[in-house]
């Protein structure tokens, strides 16, 4: 625990916190760092992974296409060289039958016997030597074909020979048409057999499923003219193309390679295949368009693409929305440990201040003045205690309010704290009670100055409850390490010479001495004898009588209260009463005095005497006691005796003190039908307009004023005026203090009506008290 | 059979192309088998696949020859237009490519409607098609489904 809250307080907010928060086992990773940083990893890892599939697809799909095309180009070739194998085999048919006979019907029983190739496809015909077409399984539009070049061709050679596309005239269908020699028997050249078909038939295995839309399917001949080509439905004839370009000169023609180049004729971009035929001068071409084969993967590409980039904001997303949770986690984690502090401060500040002023309260302030003192003994410094207590509070409190009560304590502490300076500490220590600790103060002349600056802080006015109104304050002060050096010492002198300030009329301030402490000591002793007096009944009323001056009778008597000590035997109000009035002691010890007085009187009753008034004073505090009222009301009504024969004796003074409170009090007494005397009347100042609003029942003229009576004329003219004005307002006056006869004489030429004094009689038990006649 | 030997002459083919069109509206394609067939009826897709070398057995099983008629007779178009919805260049096409390919032959021919008849009596095929008009008891209507 820290030993001085009030200063730590500020450091303590800002320092406090921070261990709390670097200890905590939450806090492993700064959030702002983990995840951005988990981000960026999957997010790298994510990607790479992305691209490493889609460049495996590509090369997958590129090795497929490049294995497809092989595949499709040796199916074709094979396809190819059996269909011109076919062709020549028709043809050789009809060269060894038309050279077995030559015979022109010879080639329609031929096709009857299905011995040559459908004649819708293929038309098959016969020319002489000198190239007239003489036999036709089909009509063929010429007559003569002695200038083909297939004519020439078999004159010369005796192998299959292939023309270059020509267009049919009539239906503008391009053909090829194929060649064989026909011999004489010696060997002469007598003609050709030939057949031509459509050049579309070399390329009718084009599947689009297999080679697409884009693919190639073609023969090109050795001259570079392609014969047929065909791309999806599109089939094209005696086109010029690079041959050497697409068939490189190589030695192994096993070799069939695959190459991705853009096709010069329609600048499309193709795996493509060409290769040569064993036995024909001829090359098959084959094609798969780059685009179709790799497309798959282009579009697997796309997916990925997408898949990835969905996936790469998902994960921010969800790195966002994790790191938002968790900085707000970690923000009410963080108000969470505030308010816990803040509730921390709170309790300590609760624990160690006033509630009320917010100044340090008594433990606090006694670990402050240990620690003072510590310091001081350490440094061989002194340093004084202050001991204050407001004067009169506890009628502040009751008469404004506990509201108006505190108030006025807070704005106390609010002075208290501005006239002191910083380094100086303003403690309460409950109820009306403060100290000061004024550490390095050296000398008595500081002190004093210090003391008068609070007292004259504390003496401005307030403004409490709607009204103005001032406070008194009394000081006591102890200097360390002269009058204590502990904390009690120093706090019990200080308060026994605060003591000695009120006594010596408050608003001041005391230091303290061992003389003081004597005193206190002897005061002290007797407040406890006084205390135990009231439980042992060891007080006693005496009686002075009244009498009526015409007749001499007895009319009341006078309740006096004596002390009747056991060891120290009788004692005079005078020595105990203020402290009685002072402790607050008066109020049951009053109430004892009424009650027993009325007893008295109704003993009298009994007796047999006539009834008799019996007079009880009133103090200050008995007066303003808000159970007053009450304690007479039930003290006539046990008593039993009549409200009138009671008279309670107020002085002049304490009239003056609160006039309208005074007023009121008394005419609720009034009310109960109980008398009201004004006591020691003519030794204060009381105008004859406050007499005539209290309506007194009884005026008591006080003995200073008669006592010289003999020698000073002025004094029998001011009692004169007393008796002319109390009958004036239709009072009882009664004379107190006479003791000659002198004095009883001119009272009773005066007109007074009773009287009291030594010269009637003493004070005395009840027992001595006797219907006698004066003595 | 004798095949004459014809220029394929632009005004014949017209006047033939008239009279078919006349007689189109009465003329009627049928697919017929021997009388002696055990065949009854067919889906029009059975007969297709028949004359497209798609198929080579009846639903019973026993074996299908067809015989065709010659490319360029009125018959074989209207025939492959009913049973297959192809025009004579898309038959053509398709017989080329099964042939270029090895994967068929075409059937036997006959070059015109009697001629069918006379073939279809004869062991080697045994399912035509012949113009309703000429149809007589050397042979059974095959009822299309």
């Amino acid at each position: 625990m820290p030993a001085q809250p009030d200063e730590s307080e500020e450091q303590g907010k800002n320092s406090a916190p921070s261990p709390v928060e670097s200890n905590s086992p939450h806090k492993i990773i700064e959030p702002l760092i983990f995840y951005p940083g988990a981000l960026i990893v999957s997010l790298i890892i994510l990607w790479i992974t992305t691209f490493n599939i889609i460049a495996a697809n590509h090369q997958r799909a590129q090795e497929s296409a490049i294995t497809s095309t092989a595949e499709l180009a040796q199916t074709y070739e094979a396809q190819v060289v059996r269909a011109l194998q076919e062709i020549d085999n028709a043809l050789n048919i009809v060269k060894r039958a038309y050279e077995l006979n030559s015979d022109k019907t010879m080639l329609s029983r031929l096709n009857d016997w299905h011995l040559l190739l459908p004649d819708f496809l293929f038309v098959t015909s016969i020319s002489d030597a000198n190239g007239n077409v003489i036999s036709s399984t089909r009509p063929f539009e010429k007559q003569n074909i002695a200038d083909q070049s297939y004519f020439h061709q078999q004159s010369e050679f005796d192998q299959l020979a292939s023309s270059q596309p020509w267009q049919d005239p009539y239906t503008k269908e391009w053909k090829l048409t194929f060649s064989r020699r026909l011999s004489t028997p010696t060997g002469a050249f007598a003609g050709i057999t030939f057949t031509s078909v459509a050049a579309s038939y070399f390329v009718s295995g084009y599947e689009e499923s297999q080679l697409g839309k884009w693919g190639v399917l073609g023969i090109l001949g050795t001259d570079g003219i392609f014969r047929v080509r065909r791309t999806g439905e599109q089939i094209v004839s005696g086109e010029q193309a690079n041959y050497s370009q697409l068939i490189p000169d190589s030695e192994e023609l096993e070799e069939r390679e695959v190459r991705l180049q853009n096709n010069s004729w329609d600048q499309v971009k193709r795996y493509t295949v060409a290769s040569q035929l064993y036995e024909f001068p001829l090359a098959v071409v084959l094609g798969l368009s780059e685009q179709e084969q790799i497309q798959g993967a282009i579009e697997l590409k796309r997916v990925y693409l997408l898949r990835a980039s969905a996936a790469s904001i998902t994960i921010m997303l969800i790195t966002i929305i994790l790191l938002r949770l968790s900085l707000q986690l970690k923000q009410s984690r963080k108000k969470a440990l505030e308010e816990h502090i803040a509730h921390a401060q709170k309790v300590e500040h609760l624990a160690f201040h006033d509630s009320l002023t917010g100044l340090p309260n008594r433990s606090f302030f006694s670990q402050l003045l240990s620690h003072g003192t510590a310091e001081a003994k350490r440094y061989e410094r002194r340093l004084a205690l202050l001991f204050l207590d407001l004067d009169r509070f506890k009628i502040i409190n009751d008469t404004l309010g506990h509201d108006a009560g505190d108030e006025l304590l807070k704005e106390v502490a609010r002075r208290l704290t501005e006239a002191l300076r910083e380094t100086d500490t303003v403690a309460r220590l409950g109820g009306d009670e403060f100290v000061v600790l004024l550490p390095e103060m050296n000398d008595e002349k500081q002190l004093s100055a210090v003391a008068k600056k609070i007292l004259s802080a504390v003496g401005k006015p307030f403004h409490l409850a709607g009204q103005d109104l001032r406070v008194t304050v009394s000081i006591g002060i102890s200097v360390f390490p002269l009058d204590g050096e502990d904390e009690q010492t120093l706090l019990k002198n200080a308060d026994i010479a605060m003591y000695h300030a009120k006594e010596n009329g408050k608003n001041n301030f005391c230091f303290y001495s061992d003389e003081l402490n004597a005193d206190s000591l002897e005061r002290l002793a007797l407040e406890s004898s006084l205390r135990l007096a009231v439980d042992r009944d060891e007080f006693v009323l005496h009686y002075q009588e009244k009498h009526d001056l015409r007749s001499g009778e007895i009319t009341g008597a006078e309740a006096l209260l004596r002390w009747q000590h056991p060891t120290l035997g009788l004692i005079q109000p005078m020595q105990f009463l203020p402290l009685a009035e002072e402790t607050g002691l008066i109020i049951p010890i009053g109430k004892w005095v009424i009650e027993t007085a009325c007893k008295q009187a109704n003993r009298w009753l009994e007796e047999g005497l006539p009834p008799r008034c019996i007079s009880v004073n009133l103090t200050e505090r008995q007066f303003t006691d808000a159970h007053l009222l009450d304690d007479i009301a039930n003290i006539l009504q046990t008593t039993a005796i009549a409200p009138t024969q009671l008279e309670l004796e107020i002085t002049e003074s304490l009239l003056l003190r609160n006039f309208d409170q005074a007023l009121e009090t008394l005419s609720k007494i009034k009310g109960l039908g109980v008398r009201i005397a004004i006591d020691n009347f003519g030794t204060s100042y009381t105008s004859l307009s406050t007499l005539d609003q209290f309506h007194f029942d009884t005026l008591k003229i006080d003995g200073s004023v008669i006592r010289d009576i003999a020698n000073q004329p002025s004094d029998k003219e001011l009692t004169e005026a007393i008796i002319s004005v109390g009958r004036t307002m239709a009072m009882t006056i009664v004379a107190e203090g006479v003791e000659t006869q002198e004095q009883a004489e001119f009272l009773l030429a005066s007109s007074c009506d009773q009287v009291q004094g030594f010269y009637y009689n003493k004070p005395g038990l009840p027992s001595m008290v006797t219907p006698g006649s004066p003595k | 059979m004798n095949y004459k030997k014809q220029a394929y002459h632009p005004l014949k083919f017209t006047l033939l192309a008239i009279c078919f069109f006349v007689a189109g509206a009465h003329s009627d394609i049928v697919v017929v088998v021997p009388a002696d067939s055990a065949i009854n009826s067919l889906s029009t897709s059975q007969v297709a696949k028949i004359f497209l070398g798609k198929s080579r057995r009846f639903p019973d099983g026993s074996k299908a020859l067809p015989l065709n008629q010659s490319e360029g007779n009125l018959e074989r178009d209207a025939f492959y237009q009913l049973v297959s919805g192809k025009s004579p260049a898309q038959v053509k096409a398709h017989w080329s490519k099964l042939i270029f390919t090895g994967r068929g032959q075409p059937p036997k021919e006959a070059p015109d409607n009697q001629a069918v008849k006379q073939l279809l009596t004869n062991n080697g095929v045994n399912i035509s098609y012949i113009d309703r008009a000429i149809v007589d008891d050397s042979v059974k209507i095959v009822t299309l489904k």
